[in-house]
């Protein structure tokens, strides 16, 4: 078990790098779960994607302390001071919020690959991170719950919900692989045991995901799709969100608290 | 169940909410939802954003029959339903003016072949302290959060420190007091 | 046109019924209540609950743009229990039996009012800060008092919501105050969100008592314990020397402390600007409106696929 002094350098660079891409996933996908809020189909709804988003950021929060841990960084300055091009996540989690089916499967695809991810990682050899590990794990039991529900709810709803459904799984479909593209520090931590075997996650997420397609009826796309590239690559979609999010902490760059 | 318009808010749920355990579940309110899964899972967003919880019950707002002191005495004579196999309700009753942030508390359950069968009932099996209002709730209409997932469901909440005014502390605008980071 | 006489059967309802209010009984779903009671309840609690939810829009305009990642987790929290409190205010009004879709339609349509104040923009992020400080400052005042209220929903909703509301208070308190003594922008930007919150605050607690033809009898039914001045003066007596002491200072000349009563006296309010927005031509009233339509219309879809898949559960149950 190994706590944060007990890293190589090497295996602190990769630490930093994992961190800062699952860090920047929760953020995104959080902030864009965040715009629905008194815009959602039902006032009870507006409430529950309004909790996951306050999870999603706080996961950020724990990803991006547990990297403070490592090497002294700020938070709010990676969060609000770095280009586009700084940030590490994955291409799924900052396109823009679409339709309510759009959203909702984004999270259920998310949450699915969450859900596996977090518990290895409640294992890791890391103390810290299994630690934070462990705490998200709690709060993803009701993400996938809710996800899960409304991938059913849309599936076998009615034909407009069924469509708008499986054009927004065509949709996602090529971006979904990304989530578990291993980065290029995460062999030399899996083998640290810190995080857990790409190979062995990627198969339990997929094998979560397919099942939970076939129990609503839903046919997966079909295979083959282009691959979204590495995690430093964005689309204008995240500068458009960057531009906004950041806007009013850039306006005023050296205050000392907000 | 009335017929509601298909794009509506939904049919309603009364939400019950347990504390801790050895407390009784309470009426918090309602929720709009499609469907009793659905129910529960609105029932912890809007119900149990804040500690405490340990349980949510919902059930369909159209299966409570509810019944105020006022009205018993109005009524005269309850009739109650006779004939008809027993079914298990579930009996809550509110029992003082006190001002309060729920309403009718769980007492226990009552076996009767209908709902004002059942107040009758639960008023024999439960006479002090004298009820305000009674609700009985068919057992089998009611459904309830998984226990195993309790601490999922009803954990997290008490994390959030940042939306409880006690991590706030004392704000002096006089002073140059150092806020708490939350 | 006026009203029948109350049979004598229904005026010993009434006076057994104000009794009961005046030992302090709670009024609850299924007990006698005037029809008059009710209808003025209905329209009260379902203009507080549409207050709560069009209240959301100002505010969650700047969730994006919230400027550190702990004022984005309060701010949606804060967003997320007017919604809550929305939720709370629809369900008492569902007790007196106005559904939740009449209600919406109805406010969707224009038919419905709410709160005058949520019609002003949110132009900078300090208006986040000094909604939380002065809106909700004097809703708490105004919903303390309503805690009190003899209808029984109506009371707990409250109490739940006074509960809540304090940490609103707080933050916004504790944002505008961190500006007051921060950077010179973010003092500059306080100091703008002041100048224009301060009179629509006021205004929010309702006109003059003298222009309340209402209050008399909802304070005999125990709706109202206090009046609007009254809650008007805790509200000023409270906020107007801690602005000061933060170092901001009133858009209002003829603000002072009258020693004599230890009240302070504002300067005359602009009603006119008041009764104006409250008609539904405040400067965004239509935008306000025309979200929550938007919303709604989108949502739809979802809705019927909620009910859809419902129906076919039970059928196939």
């Amino acid at each position: 078990m190994s706590g944060s002094g007990d890293l190589d350098p090497t295996l602190r660079e990769a630490l930093i790098a994992r961190l800062t891409a699952m860090a920047d996933d929760e953020l995104i996908l959080g902030h864009r779960d965040s715009e629905w809020t008194g815009h959602a189909p039902l006032l009870e709804e507006d409430i529950a994607l309004a909790n996951i988003a306050q999870d999603e950021i706080g996961h950020a929060l724990l990803w991006l302390e547990a990297r403070t841990a490592l090497d002294g960084s700020d938070p709010d300055e990676l969060a609000f001071f770095r280009e586009a091009g700084a940030y590490r996540n994955v291409r799924m989690v900052e396109l823009p919020k679409g339709d309510w089916a759009f959203t909702l499967l984004r999270q259920f695809l998310f949450d699915a690959f969450e859900t596996e991810l977090l518990a290895r990682l409640a294992r890791s050899s890391h103390v810290p991170l299994a630690e934070a590990a462990a705490k998200a794990a709690k709060e993803e039991v009701f993400h996938l719950r809710h996800s899960g529900l409304w991938l059913e709810r849309l599936a076998r709803g009615t034909e407009e919900s069924r469509r708008r459904l499986l054009a927004a799984l065509e949709q996602l479909w090529p971006y979904l692989p990304q989530l578990w593209q291993p980065l290029p520090g995460d062999a030399a931590l899996a083998e640290a045991g810190v995080v857990p075997d790409p190979a062995e996650l990627e198969e339990a997420a997929r094998g979560r995901i397919m099942a939970a397609l076939a129990r609503a009826g839903v046919e997966p796309p079909a295979e083959a799709v282009p691959n979204p590239g590495g995690r430093e690559r964005h689309g204008e979609a995240l500068v458009t969100l960057l531009i906004d999010m950041q806007s009013v902490a850039r306006a005023d760059p050296g205050v000392e608290a907000w | 169940m009335a017929a509601a318009a298909p794009a509506g808010q939904g049919p309603r749920w009364e939400v019950f909410k347990q504390d801790a355990a050895g407390k009784p579940h309470q009426a918090v309110g309602s929720v709009h939802a499609a469907d009793p899964e659905h129910a529960l899972l609105m029932a912890r967003s809007v119900h149990a954003r804040r500690p405490a919880a340990v349980s949510l019950w919902v059930a369909p707002a159209d299966a409570v029959f509810a019944v105020t002191a006022e009205e018993l005495e109005a009524a005269g004579p309850w009739a109650v339903e006779d004939g008809g196999p027993n079914r298990r309700f579930l009996a809550f009753r509110k029992t003082s003016h006190r001002r309060a942030m729920t309403f009718v508390d769980h007492v226990g359950e009552v076996e009767a072949p209908g709902p004002r069968a059942a107040v009758a009932a639960a008023m024999v099996a439960f006479p002090e302290p004298p009820a305000l209002t009674w609700w009985v709730v068919p057992a089998d209409d009611v459904v309830a959060s998984p226990e195993e997932e309790a601490g999922a469901w009803f954990d997290p909440a008490r994390d959030k420190t940042y939306k409880q005014q006690s991590a706030y502390g004392l704000l002096a605008p006089g002073k140059r007091k150092r806020v708490e980071d939350g | 046109m006026s009203r029948p006489a109350p049979s004598l059967d229904e005026r010993e309802r009434l006076e057994a019924f104000e009794a009961r209010i005046a030992r302090g009984e709670k009024i609850e779903p299924g007990d006698w209540m005037p029809e008059a009671y009710r209808k003025q309840l209905v329209r009260m609690i379902g203009q507080h609950a549409h207050s709560e939810v069009v209240g959301m829009l100002p505010e969650g305009f700047w969730i994006t743009r919230a400027p550190s990642l702990r004022r984005k987790l309060i701010l949606i929290a804060k967003v997320q229990d007017e919604a809550g409190h929305g939720q709370y205010l629809y369900h008492a009004a569902e007790t007196l039996g106005a559904g939740r879709d009449e209600l919406i339609d109805a406010l969707l349509a224009g038919r419905a009012k709410y709160s005058s104040v949520f019609n002003y923009p949110t132009l900078t992020w300090a208006d986040v800060g000094m909604i939380g400080w002065l809106v909700d400052g004097a809703a708490i005042r105004n919903q303390l008092m309503l805690a009190q209220c003899s209808y029984g929903p109506y009371s707990r909703a409250m109490v739940r919501i006074c509960a809540e509301e304090t940490f609103h208070h707080k933050q916004g308190k504790e944002m505008v105050m961190t500006y007051a003594r921060g950077s010179a922008h973010q003092r500059a930007m306080a100091q703008d969100a002041l100048d224009r919150w301060w009179w629509p605050s006021l205004m929010m607690l309702g006109p003059h008592d003298s222009d309340s033809p209402n209050t008399p009898q909802l304070v005999r039914w125990g709706i109202k314990t206090k009046t609007n001045d009254e809650v008007r003066q805790e509200f000023l007596d409270e906020h107007a020397p801690e602005l000061m002491e933060a170092g901001l200072g009133l858009p209002d000349p003829a603000l002072r402390f009258d020693e004599a009563s230890g009240h302070w006296a504002h300067g005359p309010i602009h009603w006119d600007e008041f009764w104006n927005v409250v008609k539904g031509n405040g400067p965004l009233n239509a935008e306000r409106l025309a979200a929550r339509r938007q919303a709604h219309e989108d949502g739809a879809w979802v809705r019927e696929a909620m009910a859809a898949y419902a129906t076919r559960e039970r059928e196939t149950a």
